[in-house]
């Protein structure tokens, strides 16, 4: 029997040997590949997610139910509290519905008065998540629209209220949202009222950092964060949050979107700069024509 | 004998099957906020207890495949963990013969020297190449989460799988038995 098997080894072993190098080999060749020329994997990605998470999804969608009912009957204990919060939020609310109604009849006559007409391209579709990133280290979720819906990479996703991420890999029915508390996100921003312009970047914690501000005393926590339009990513003026310090002394940004739960999001249709197809010419003044021809060059 | 081929590949689907459940929890969207706490990898103590236990039910090629898409759908460098992965497989197959008599401690602490150094190489290899990783703390405390569950998927594969070792008596005379 021992013996058996020892000879059954000795045809075997060098086989699974030779095996689990290829295996090995191949692996490692794609993760080489990712790293040399990541968008081409990453769109393999994409397809590889289009083609598997839409099939899971009569499966998805019972379970985040069953599991988001029972965390609504776990906050029905706290009715009576939350009722209490809510009336007197509904108060404050009346007080600023005043203001907001007043502030809406004013800019109305004053666009009128300056003949403003809005941006026309700015609609959107609004698709539903499926599916979150899986890992604690990614933040992004998948959503049920893409290339079909004419999604493409780059534009901004937002929900009611606030800017949540951008549109990073797109399939032909689904699109990755990365959000703005990925650590590979960074969005060019306004601070309202000082005008200071900053890099909104996302560090995988719930309030990304504010980088790249030029004079941080004119900053004051409250301000209002909006996205600048700076390169033509995103449209300039949707609503981000509102900055923040951290025990550290660091500038965060409270983001406005509710990010507790995404589940219907916008993505804003934007065409942004026109893209870029022939190869940069040399920035500067044009040399002047030619003063000196050769000939008298050569003389000199 | 066919009897024998046909519960191999059942369990072989199980696994398969198991994976993909593994995955669809990752992927459910319940929580979108960064700050919860990172979970154990289920999937790499999963395919080391049965390593361990059958390596016929988890040939190399199908730990390859397995974890590549694991790597696809959650979002990491594609490739690089299912190879490191793979290479822990393979050490534990070649050890799995001298841990019979180890006990379950001995078992255990191989466990995590393995999934510990296939962390840091993934993690050693990311940072030579120059790719953003996460910080350090949380996936520290993934590593810990998954040796710390690995007990749990041994003790579910043997009771409600039936993947345990096989018996001496089971080894001597298969097809007697069958």
């Amino acid at each position: 029997m021992a013996k058996d098997r020892s000879q059954r080894d000795e045809y075997t072993t060098p086989l699974r040997r030779l095996l689990l190098g290829i295996v090995v080999l191949c692996l490692l060749g794609i993760f080489l590949v990712w790293r040399i020329d990541s968008p081409r994997v990453e769109r393999f990605r994409a397809q590889v997610v289009d083609t598997v998470v839409p099939s899971m999804e009569w499966a998805m969608v019972p379970v985040t139910a069953a599991v988001n009912l029972m965390r609504d009957f776990q906050s029905y204990q706290r009715l009576s509290e939350q009722n209490r919060e809510l009336r007197s939020e509904l108060r404050l609310m009346r007080a600023w519905k005043e203001a907001a109604l007043q502030l809406e009849q004013e800019n109305a006559r004053l666009l009128d008065l300056n003949n403003v007409r809005l941006d026309p391209r700015l609609t959107y579709v609004t698709g539903v998540v499926m599916a979150d990133s899986g890992s604690p280290f990614r933040q992004s979720v998948l959503l049920n629209v893409g290339e079909r819906d004419g999604i493409v990479d780059g534009w901004a996703t937002m929900d009611g209220i606030g800017v949540v991420g951008r549109i990073s890999g797109v399939g032909s029915d689904t699109a990755r949202v990365i959000l703005l508390t990925d650590a590979s996100s960074a969005i060019p921003a306004t601070i309202q009222p000082s005008g200071q312009t900053a890099l909104i970047a996302g560090d995988n914690s719930s309030a990304p950092a504010v980088e790249f501000l030029e004079n941080r005393e004119l900053v004051r926590p409250g301000d209002r964060v909006v996205t600048s339009g700076d390169g033509g990513v995103f449209p300039g003026g949707l609503l981000i949050g509102q900055i923040t310090v951290d025990p550290g002394g660091r500038l965060r940004v409270r983001l406005s979107a509710d990010f507790e739960r995404l589940e219907f999001l916008r993505v804003l249709r934007y065409q942004s700069a026109p893209p870029i197809t022939e190869s940069g010419d040399i920035v500067g003044p044009r040399q002047p024509e030619a003063s000196l021809t050769p000939q008298e060059v050569n003389d000199g | 004998m066919d009897r024998s081929a046909s519960q191999l590949w059942a369990k072989r689907g199980l696994y398969v099957a198991l994976a993909m459940f593994v995955v669809f929890l990752h992927l459910l969207p319940l929580d979108t906020k960064p700050d919860r706490l990172p979970f154990p990898d289920i999937l790499i103590a999963l395919t080391y207890a049965w390593v361990l236990r059958r390596s016929e039910y988890v040939p190399i090629l199908m730990i390859a495949v397995v974890m590549f898409m694991a790597d696809l759908l959650l979002q990491r460098p594609p490739g690089l963990l299912a190879a490191l992965v793979v290479l822990g497989a393979a050490y534990l197959h070649s050890a799995a013969a001298g841990m019979r008599d180890a006990g379950f401690i001995g078992e255990w602490t191989t466990v995590g020297a393995v999934i510990t150094v296939v962390f840091v190489l993934n993690r050693l290899i990311l940072a030579i190449l120059s790719v953003q990783q996460a910080t350090l703390g949380p996936v520290v405390v993934q590593v810990l989460l998954t040796i710390a569950i690995y007990p749990v998927m041994v003790l579910i594969s043997q009771s409600a799988l039936g993947v345990r070792r096989k018996s001496v008596a089971d080894s001597g005379m298969p097809r007697v038995r069958s």
